[in-house]
């Protein structure tokens, strides 16, 4: 198993910090893709950060209060080897699926 | 050229076959070429430390040292123009675009240097040059990742163009590419890197010749199916759903996109009469068209129906939510071989 760790991105235009409100995942769990992680707050507005990819969480930085910099780490999942930074989704293998059926006469002239 | 596969699946596996997700196999023939050929380095975006964003280099910076596997700037023009200093100094550069649609910043490069090197030069400036590119489209990713450059590529002169189906053709053919003097543009399907099949290591084909031309991936009498990279997985589905309904389907592994295997092209479709080419990229000038004009010039006699496409559509590749609509299914297919089995002269 890979970790990737997930820094903690410029939220607005120029902005430098934010303050962690309520973490939503705790270490051990599995998330989704795009499932809310965190809430943190910045001098702008009050945000739910949405999960960058599909993981095990294995650490999360800061608790309630804690200011994180932009660019240090914010959270970090466990995924397997073969998938660790991949862009995209691993296709899964489905049965194949079909509605159309061939009808010909086959003339072997 | 062509030779069946069918008989390498079946029967006696030598002790050389082995099972391995296409990531395994083209892992593997990177650590050999670079084992095998102390000219050979191996570079890109994330290449290095990481082991690529698909992991195709993991564990060869480890194991061959950070001089001959490394990281470069997020700059595909750099890539590939240190490439064709690195290759007229006699190195034999293995350079990864890491997505299909980051290759256009770097096709002054290609087109222009790479290319034409050895033209240029009458001789005396080889670019054994191996640029891989994970290419095509099926894992949800966004813009510029999904792309399908063979057409492109195929038009320059100068320029080989490969696509393995399977494992064992990315091993085969990634450390065949790797040995021709001359640049081969290596196109990984990459919605095909996690399936595992088995790899014969020790022989390319049936008869032992290298992985040169096209290749029969399954025999059939009624219809000659013809496809590259993701497409041949997905034929030889339709083909088991054609015989479902009593036809029988040839499918065709066209491997090398350019040059074009012509002559085993038209041997299958002298023997079947009909023909659908299958490409995920779009329909206008696309290599179907390429694929159709050999198949009419050596079987117009004996073609039952015009040779027909299956592919993308002429627009810009989409975005994952719409990916299954552009990709052609296996319904698509299915109508493509219908449309060809009904069609009337005159």
């Amino acid at each position: 198993m890979a970790e990737i760790s997930f820094p903690l991105p410029d939220l607005g235009e120029g902005l430098i910090e934010a303050t962690v409100l309520e973490w939503l995942v705790s270490p051990g769990e599995q998330v989704e893709r795009n499932q809310p992680l965190v809430e943190v707050e910045t001098t702008k507005s009050a945000v739910e950060l949405p999960s960058p990819q599909a993981g095990k969480v294995v650490r999360i930085h800061g608790g309630p209060g804690d200011k994180i910099n932009v660019g240090e780490p914010l959270i970090v999942f466990e995924v397997p080897d073969n998938t660790a930074g991949i862009v995209g989704t691993v296709p899964t293998e489905e049965a194949p699926k079909r509605r159309v059926r061939l009808s010909a006469v086959l003339d072997e002239d | 050229m062509s030779n069946s596969i069918l008989e390498s699946g079946t029967t006696n596996e030598p002790a050389s076959t082995t099972v391995m997700s296409m990531q395994q196999a083209l892992n593997r023939a990177l650590d050999e070429v670079l084992a095998e050929n102390r000219k050979a380095v191996v570079f890109g975006e994330d290449c290095g430390r990481l082991g690529g964003v698909f992991r195709i280099t993991d564990g060869l910076q480890a194991k061959h040292g950070a001089q001959r596997v490394f990281d470069t700037p997020l700059a595909e023009s750099g890539i590939l123009g240190l490439s064709v200093g690195l290759a007229m100094a006699g190195f034999h550069p293995i350079p990864e675009v890491q997505f299909d649609g980051f290759a256009y910043p770097a096709i002054n490069q290609i087109v222009c240097q790479i290319a034409r090197m050895n033209y240029r030069s009458r001789g005396t400036m080889p670019m054994p040059i191996t640029l891989r590119v994970p290419s095509f489209g099926g894992i949800r990713a966004p813009e510029h990742h999904g792309e399908s450059l063979e057409a492109l590529f195929a038009h320059v002169p100068g320029l080989k163009v490969v696509s393995p189906s399977n494992p064992h053709e990315a091993y085969h053919l990634l450390k065949y590419a790797a040995t021709r003097p001359d640049p081969v543009i290596f196109m990984e399907p990459k919605s095909r890197y996690w399936q595992k099949a088995e790899v014969d290591i020790a022989r390319h084909e049936a008869d032992g010749g290298a992985p040169t031309g096209a290749k029969i991936m399954r025999e059939g009498r009624h219809l000659t199916l013809v496809a590259w990279g993701a497409m041949v997985s997905r034929c030889l589905q339709v083909a088991e759903l054609a015989a479902e309904d009593g036809i029988d389907v040839e499918v065709l592994d066209l491997r090398w996109l350019k040059p074009i295997d012509a002559a085993a092209l038209a041997a299958s479709v002298r023997k079947t009469r009909r023909a659908v080419v299958v490409h995920e990229a779009p329909l206008t000038s696309g290599l179907g068209a390429e694929v159709a004009q050999l198949i009419t010039q050596h079987c117009f006699d004996t073609l039952k129906a015009p040779v027909e496409r299956v592919t993308g559509f002429d627009v810009p590749y989409p975005s994952g939510d719409l990916e299954d609509e552009y990709i052609p299914n296996i319904d698509r297919i299915l109508f493509g071989i219908q449309r060809v089995l009904e069609y009337k002269r005159g």
